[in-house]
């Protein structure tokens, strides 16, 4: 069940798994996935499940089903580490990905580039499309909107009678939208919501619209 | 004496009894039992109390054998390792070795000894593998490393006695597990063992010299138990308050009663205050010398975070009695022979029968002599236990310490330790492992289960996949032949316990001691915290360091450890309720405690009753926080834990609802922004004894008590790396945090036997699930009281203010969610 958000004038849906769907231009913005992060925590004597790589994989084939975007937007951090054999299933996939793939280079993203484009995912630091600019690192200045990974983002709620809760969320800061990891393997890191901030929590199959309101500490 | 003939028993024994008279001293009974039994090939378990003499009854016997098997090893010492002896405790093993070469001094004996811990530097590591002392005093972590040495066999061949002290110490945890494991490749890799025991008094000793020995091994057919059986007179004494009125309802520092303890400080030589967590200690530390400046020199601290030279220095000062105090935790319960300390303040409760009997005995620490100890109650309801207490001195009583079962973290760390060294032919291991305790029940497919977790990191081989630790090599031997796992394999063995710990260090230089990292994490720069007697100022980590300064400025925050939540053992609980019920007497047949308790009881009275032996009180009411709901079992904390989480469960089953749960040694809350109608609950019958296992599995809140077990499971199992604190090397790169994992499994992989452990781990370690039945047994025959009360009472208090919380609920994600975002925009009344 997908949230359907307008953000610089545009509409954008939300995905309980952390993506985002811009229908206009058919473009799936993906954040964080962190392929080969299981497989190098594996290298190293890691018992890290194998089923949580595999479902990186079957996820991202679902999104491509029922969306059938045109083109994949990932926002940084998509391969986590130096070259492993999880590389050979992403190639694979890749070249088997019915969409056009592009690729904001972020921090984790430590492999040459041209492995990428010989792959024909395109690579740059940020794209610029609409009133849009994509980047990894959420910018500090920036003209239009920006739409950003890196952070993890998640959310802290507390409500009556001493409960708690935390979840990934999308998060939404004046003309600034931090999109969720994606990766199964990837963790989160918990933000303070301050006034006029929104978040958005992934509430297993549903997006849940946090109030304007701080849900942290009041 | 004929030229190569081997001394008799007699004559053998005959000279530890010269020692002894030399000394002006009569050997105990169980010391010439333990001597016999030792010489005769017999292993076993001794049963003796911390100061008896336990050291002399086995360490004679290992002189004694060597003397026996080598008439002349006087003039021609033979090399090679002889004897282990297993401290769990760093800190013991200097006394050990001082008690040891005392012996050997004065019987002339060549026969060295040698300390192998953490703390032993690389140098004189190095220097043990290449020539063994003939004793080896270690811990059970270092005894592991010495099996993840390659050519270990080597080393271990000559040794024919082990020796495991404080082994009710390592029975109730997986150090415990880990010993097993140490001693089962022991018995094949030295042929001519002995297996020894040393035990303070607990319920199940029977049990403990099987888990020790193995169950339906040779050795425990050709095995012992020797008691001790001294009489120790022990004395209680409480200190109570001048006025009750003035008596706090909550808190757990008792520092109230500071200057009740002064008094006690002059009178005797040396005192020993015990408190139960380091936060406290490090509290009472500088009250002391904040209220009593004249005491500065006088007194000094000692907990288990402290730099290890701080705590040395110490414990020589004890001994030398040139301190007047020592504040410490239970890093000051165990062996260590301080003569001089004459009497021991108890802070708060100690929770256990035996934790007390140990502590008390810590004072007159001399056969013989008697001990001498106050307690000092931190809240009110304390000062029933304190009469708890007082009877437990009197009578038996003492608890079980519960033995692991199907530990199979620390078995893939054994395996994975095996796999270091020389490798291991998985046959050969599986007979070693099967015959332990812990593993007697192990299936063949659990254990191919674990051996395909080690090789293939998975139960199924993909092709994809780079898993690399343990390998399997063409003689069907399992070996890591990678440097690094090894390496990091290493580094690992010692953390079979707990949280993270950051080193405090100071920025300019000088170890202070370690901090678990969740206290660091909550600071700020600039902030400034109390540790180790000092006032630091907080500037930020690097590399597992938190760098610090000194400063003038008061201090906002102490540390607290969380490893130092106790609860009430069965036997203690039972002495608890029955001084309660002791509430309704006449006061002359009241002990002093609960006679001074009279003007709470009256407040209680007030609002609800002091419940009797045949009543279950049960209070809700009101505030802020929302609606209270309160149950009074008097079970320890951890039996509340699982019964608040099973009643919560039922009563959620009814209608859709959130609890938050708290709970302390006496009794728990549900406390949640709907009212619950107790009638409801007790004509549903929701405290049956009835599907009690299988509620308690539905309970969501034994998932998150299984998140936190873990933790635990994944660092010592290997899943996920800790890093290497303390050495400055990073490997952040492969640290990931156990949480995450916990979560990777319970979606991807949830039949993982590890991830499976947390939860049995919780049913049986923590929810106790016997003593629940138990005690919801109990409380079918009593009568149900529900008291709908207008304020809180002097019971709810300490409860309803308990800040550690757990959550249990049956609303689904979204509507919590869409609830609690609802309530927090809720405009506020004027």
């Amino acid at each position: 069940m997908t949230h359907t958000l307008e953000f610089g004038g545009e509409l954008l849906e939300l995905h309980p798994w952390g993506v985002l769907y811009w229908k206009r231009e058919s473009l799936l913005i993906v954040s964080d996935v962190h392929f080969g992060k299981v497989t190098h925590f594996r290298k190293y004597g890691a018992a890290v499940p194998q089923k949580a790589l595999e479902r990186n994989f079957i996820r991202m084939d679902c999104l491509l089903q029922d969306f059938r975007p045109a083109r994949v937007c990932f926002l940084g951090d998509l391969f986590h580490s130096h070259l492993n054999r999880e590389w050979d299933l992403f190639s694979q996939w890749a070249v088997g990905c019915p969409a056009a793939l592009e690729l904001v280079l972020g921090n984790h993203d430590i492999l040459s580039p041209t492995r990428y484009e010989a792959l024909g995912i395109r690579c740059g630091e940020s794209f610029r499309e609409g009133p849009f600019l994509f980047t990894h690192y959420p910018m500090d200045a920036f003209e239009g909107f920006n739409i950003a990974g890196h952070i993890h983002p998640a959310v802290r709620l507390k409500g009556p009678g001493k409960e708690r809760l935390r979840l990934p969320c999308f998060f939404i800061r004046g003309r600034q939208l931090i999109v969720p990891a994606f990766g199964a393997f990837t963790g989160s890191h918990v933000l303070e919501p301050r006034k006029g901030d929104r978040a958005f929590a992934l509430a297993g199959e549903a997006v849940i619209a946090l109030d304007e309101a701080a849900p942290g500490r009041p | 004496m004929k030229e190569g003939e081997k001394p008799g028993l007699e004559a053998l024994v005959g000279q530890a009894k010269q020692w002894f008279r030399s000394q002006g001293w009569e050997p105990f009974p169980f010391q010439e039992q333990t001597w016999q039994a030792f010489l005769q090939g017999k292993h076993g378990l001794l049963n003796a109390p911390t100061g008896s003499g336990k050291t002399y009854a086995l360490w004679f016997p290992i002189l004694l054998h060597y003397l026996r098997e080598f008439p002349d090893a006087r003039e021609r010492p033979r090399p090679g390792l002889k004897a282990i002896w297993v401290t769990p405790l760093r800190a013991l093993s200097q006394e050990i070795r001082q008690s040891a070469e005392r012996i050997t001094a004065d019987l002339e004996i060549p026969f060295s000894v040698g300390i192998r811990t953490g703390d032993t530097p690389q140098p004189e590591r190095a220097r043990q593998r290449k020539s063994m002392p003939d004793l080896l005093i270690t811990t059970p972590e270092s005894l592991q490393l010495l099996l993840a040495t390659p050519g270990y066999p080597k080393l271990f061949n000559s040794c024919y006695a082990v020796v495991v002290d404080e082994w009710h110490e390592l029975l109730g945890s997986k150090r415990g597990v880990q010993m097993e494991l140490g001693l089962s490749r022991m018995k094949s890799v030295c042929p001519a063992l002995r297996i020894w025991g040393i035990s303070a008094t607990i319920g199940n000793l029977e049990q403990a010299r099987e888990v020790l020995l193995g169950p339906g091994s040779e050795a425990l057919q050709n095995s012992t138990l020797i008691r001790a059986r001294l009489n120790k007179k022990i004395t209680v004494k409480s200190l109570l308050p001048d006025r009750m009125e003035t008596f706090p309802w909550r808190g757990h520092l008792g520092l109230h009663l500071l200057e009740a303890v002064m008094p006690i400080l002059r009178e005797s030589k040396t005192t020993l205050i015990f408190t139960n967590t380091r936060s406290q200690c490090e509290i009472w530390f500088q009250k002391l010398l904040e209220h009593h400046p004249e005491l500065a020199g006088e007194i000094a601290m000692h907990h288990g975070s402290i730099d290890k030279d701080t705590r040395l220095w110490v414990e020589q000062a004890i001994r030398r009695e040139s301190l007047r105090a020592v504040v410490c935790t239970s890093s000051l319960d165990l062996g260590v022979d301080f003569a001089p300390v004459e009497t021991v303040v108890q802070i708060g409760g100690p929770k256990g029968v035996a934790r007390f009997l140990q502590r008390a005995g810590r004072s007159g620490h001399r056969p013989g002599k008697e001990s001498r100890i106050y307690f000092l109650p931190t809240h009110a309801i304390e000062l029933v236990e304190a009469a708890a207490l007082q009877r437990t001195v009197e009578g038996e009583g003492v608890e079980d310490r519960i033995p692991y079962l199907n530990s199979f973290d620390v078995l893939a760390q054994y395996l994975t330790t095996l796999a270091v060294s020389d490798g291991f032919l998985p046959e050969e291991t599986y007979r070693e492992v099967a015959q332990t305790f812990c593993f007697q029940a192990m299936t063949r497919d659990q254990w191919e289960w674990l051996l395909n977790f080690l090789v293939l990191g998975s139960q199924s081989l993909q092709t994809y996949d780079e898993y690399k630790k343990v390998e399997r090599l063409g003689n069907g031997i399992l070996k890591v032949t990678n440097r690094g796992v090894a390496m990091r394999h290493r580094f690992q063995i010692g953390t079979i316990v707990g949280d993270t710990d950051l080193v405090v260090r100071y920025q300019k230089g000088g170890y202070i001691g370690t901090i678990e990292e969740w206290f660091i994490s909550q600071l700020q720069q600039g902030d400034v915290f109390t540790f180790a007697g000092r006032n630091l100022e907080f500037i930020r980590i690097r590399e597992m360091q938190a760098l610090v300064r000194n400063t003038s400025k008061k201090s906002g925050k102490v540390p607290s450890w969380m490893g130092g939540r106790l609860t009430l053992s069965a036997q203690m609980s039972q002495l608890l309720r029955e001084e309660l019920y002791s509430a309704s007497l006449p006061p002359e047949q009241q002990s002093e405690e609960i006679r001074a308790l009279a003007p709470l009881f009256e407040w209680q009275r007030s609002e609800s009753i002091v419940p009797g032996p045949g009543e279950f009180l049960i209070e809700t009411f009101k505030t802020r926080e929302g609606c209270h709901h309160l149950f009074y079992p008097f079970e320890g904390r951890f039996v509340h834990e699982a019964m608040a989480s099973l009643l919560s469960y039922r009563i959620s089953l009814l209608s859709p609802i959130t609890f938050s749960l708290a709970y302390n040694d006496y009794g728990f809350e549900l406390l949640s922004d709907q009212e619950v109608d107790i009638g409801l609950v007790l004509d549903n019958d929701l405290l049956s004894p009835l599907y009690l296992a299988d509620d308690l599995q539905k309970s969501l809140n034994a998932t998150e008590m299984a998140r936190r077990k873990f933790r635990d499971i994944a660092v010592i199992s290997g899943l996920v790396f800790t890093g290497y604190p303390n050495k400055g090397i990073k490997m952040k790169h492969l640290q990931s945090n156990s949480q995450l994992l916990f979560e990777v499994f319970r979606d991807c992989e949830p039949d993982h036997l590890l991830f499976q452990q947390a939860f049995s781990e919780t049913f049986e370690h923590q929810l106790e699930e016997g003593r629940l039945r138990q005690a919801l047994e109990r409380i079918a025959t009593q009568e149900v009281v529900w008291k709908a009360c207008e304020s809180p009472t002097p019971f709810s208090f300490p409860i309803i203010t308990d800040r550690l919380r757990e959550k249990l609920s049956s609303e689904k994600l979204a509507d919590r969610i869409r609830r609690m975002t609802r309530a927090l925009t809720r405009p506020k009344k004027r």
